[in-house]
């Protein structure tokens, strides 16, 4: 009898296929909205914890705060981080801890005609110590080329394809602004992450940066490796406090520097998705409501047009629960294709954006699952008001129909 | 009503009433209307429109209930049973045969013949058996994977018909079966029916308004104004 009914509603939906379709399109895009959106949100939390993992939870970052003037609020000023901050932090925990710092700016990279604009970090001795890095070919900078100021570079593969297309750039003596360097290393490709363009980017010692670029001897960044995870939270209390001797904070005063740690960020990170999914679901939550009512309403002209059948089948012995099961077992089998169409394309467009975005496709299947049946009980749901309608018909009025 | 030592008839009317609406503007399709029907027999009920013909014909397949009165089916009060087992009543025991046909559209003649089947719960290999021969007995086994478009209307009768018998009913309830067909269309579906009811004994009520296809009958209820007005066989009325 159930099978009948399956049976009865496939071909009843198969007669009206574009009606069917047109009716499926609200659950269609609530599906897919919902599929798409947690399988991308997946494959970005499988890439935080992938980039955790490659660049250490244990990482500590200083850096220079905003500070309004009591005085004049509206004036906001900035103490940037200096060389002297870095090597007195590294008087006091360097036994502790790995430091090192790094100074960024955006300038054009050339070689030749050819050039691009390109982010250039100066870089200090155990930068390279503090997460993992993936050569293309060449190497890192020495230590001893960072200790001397050396005219070295390591670039990142965008900058190597847009000098030197598929030519091995090793030992090209490129210009970073002014200055001269020669290409020691290229890094492996590393796609857009949470961290940003990646691969737009030139390393050179940090010297260098200061003394032929900035012109300055301030920092962006000093950043602290934790021995452990469980060392991170004292250890950040000791940079605070360092800060603020080094700094000559008076007590009571803010601190003019921040201090983040990268388990932090890729909470922040992690809240931020988490955020996005739950507005972009709710979304998809209304959409699905909207097309629960599509069903109810396609459901509702079904039984209207269907009316003499109804009486047919109750004259030759259909029971009011057989006519209710025949409805309701047609708008789930019909929400249910929906649902299923939808999984397909949210699927595909999640494999698109994944794709595109860098991050890991990992469809979750629980929930591919329990779409499923939530897109079944939407045909039941809405369309049991329809299906009660029509079992609850006289018979001989319905036969009477026209 | 039935004189002693003769059998239960297979239904009775006593005393029918069926009204609609209420108060001032209450109409009575029906109006205290007595009569039985013995098995095997065949009886034609005839009358003007609005008479109360298809009330009657309602009544006794038991699509619709008296609203006073008793309708005896095969010993059980049929007016007092609730909607599912009234269902079961004319799945087991009932045959409709209308004046429009009322076959399923886009069905094909043996899944509309199987349909009574469905409700009874038998498998398809069954079901596909049973509505095979009672497409046969309706000289239609050519045509079963034709559907009632590519039927003529006396071919559409006749699978309604193989549809009424495919369940093996004791009761033929038949509404001017022979109201959209022509003369030679109707003698066909009037044999048949007449080859129903003496070689198999099925009991047939049939509304016509027309005399000669009554005459196929062996007895006659004439209606007037929801009431019997004449009465062929008056020994079996009350
Ligand atoms: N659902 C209904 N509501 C109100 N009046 C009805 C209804 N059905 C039938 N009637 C009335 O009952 C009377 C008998 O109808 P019916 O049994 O269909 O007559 P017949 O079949 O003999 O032409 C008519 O006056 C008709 O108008
Ligand atoms: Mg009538």
């Amino acid at each position: 009898m159930f099978l009948e009914s399956v049976r009865l509603a496939l071909r009843s939906i198969a007669r009206n296929k574009m009606r069917s379709l047109l009716t499926l399109l609200g659950v269609i895009i609530g599906v897919a909205a919902v599929i798409a959106l947690l399988t991308i949100g997946g494959g970005a939390r499988e890439q935080i914890r992938a980039e955790m993992a490659g660049q250490g939870s244990r990482l500590i970052f200083a850096f220079a705060g905003m500070v309004r003037d009591p005085a004049s609020p509206a004036e906001i000023k900035v103490q940037p981080l200096t060389n002297e901050h870095l090597m007195n932090l590294d008087k006091s925990i360097g036994q502790h801890a790995t430091i090192a710092a790094q100074a960024e700016t955006r300038l054009r990279v050339s070689y030749g005609a050819r050039g691009l604009s390109a982010q250039i970090r100066g870089v200090s001795e155990s930068y390279f110590t503090l997460r993992e890095w993936t050569l293309k070919r060449g190497r890192l900078l020495s230590p001893l080329e960072v200790a001397s100021h050396a005219g070295t570079c390591v670039i990142g593969s965008k900058v190597a394809k847009a000098l030197f297309g598929t030519e091995n750039p090793i030992g090209a003596r490129i210009r970073i602004g002014h200055p001269h360097c020669r290409v020691v290393g290229e890094l492996a490709p590393k796609g857009a992450s949470f961290s940003g363009d990646q691969d737009t980017l030139a390393l050179i010692p940090l010297g260098l940066f200061q003394i032929r670029i900035s012109g300055r001897n301030e920092l962006a960044q000093i950043l602290i490796n934790a021995p452990s995870e469980a060392l991170v939270a004292p250890l950040k209390v000791r940079v605070a406090e360092e800060m603020r001797r080094l700094r000559r904070i008076a007590p009571g005063r803010n601190d003019d520097f921040q201090v983040d740690d990268m388990a932090e960020y890729m909470r922040q990170a992690g809240s931020i998705i988490g955020n996005v999914t739950a507005i972009l679901g709710a979304i998809a939550a209304i959409s699905l409501l909207v097309g629960g009512i599509g069903i109810m309403n396609i459901m509702l002209v079904s039984v209207t047009e269907r009316t003499r059948e109804i009486g047919i089948r109750m004259a030759i012995g259909a029971r009011q629960r057989d006519i209710l099961v025949q409805f309701l077992t047609e708008a789930s089998v019909l929400s249910l294709l929906g649902g299923l169409i939808g999984i397909g394309l949210g699927l595909a467009i999640a494999w698109v954006v994944t794709a595109f975005m860098n991050v890991s496709f990992v469809p979750n299947l629980t929930a591919v699952s329990a779409i499923a049946a939530v897109s079944a009980m939407i045909g039941i749901v809405f369309g049991f008001f329809p299906a009660l309608r029509g079992a609850r018909l006289d018979p001989i009025d319905a036969l009477r129909h026209e | 009503m039935n004189a002693p030592g003769k059998t239960a008839p297979l239904l009775a009317f006593e005393n029918v009433w069926r009204s609609y609406g209420g108060g001032d503007t209450q109409v009575h399709a029906l109006s205290g209307v007595s009569f039985g029907i013995e098995r095997g027999t065949f009886t034609a009920v005839t009358g003007p429109s609005g008479s109360g013909k298809s009330t009657t014909m309602n009544i006794l397949g038991a699509l619709d209930v008296p609203s006073r009165g008793i309708y005896r089916f095969m010993g059980s009060d049929a007016g007092r049973l609730d909607n599912a087992s009234r269902a079961e009543l004319r799945n087991r025991h009932i045959g409709f045969v209308f004046q429009g046909y009322n076959l399923l559209p886009r069905t094909t003649a043996l899944e509309n013949v199987e349909l009574p089947l469905i409700y009874r719960g038998l498998p398809p290999p069954a079901r596909h058996a049973m509505a095979e021969k009672a497409l046969e007995q309706v000289g239609l086994e050519g045509r079963r994977h034709h559907t009632p478009a590519a039927l003529s209307g006396g071919q559409q009768q006749r699978v309604a018909i193989a549809r009424a018998l495919v369940s093996e009913p004791t009761l033929l309830v038949a509404d001017e079966p022979t109201g959209n067909l022509d003369t030679e269309r109707s003698r066909e579906i009037m044999a048949l029916l007449t080859a129903l009811n003496r070689e198999r004994g099925l009991t047939i009520v049939m509304v016509t308004h027309e005399a000669d296809i009554a005459a196929f009958a062996s007895r006659q209820i004439s209606f007037h104004d929801g009431r019997i007005a004449f009465d062929s066989d008056a020994g079996a009325a009350v």
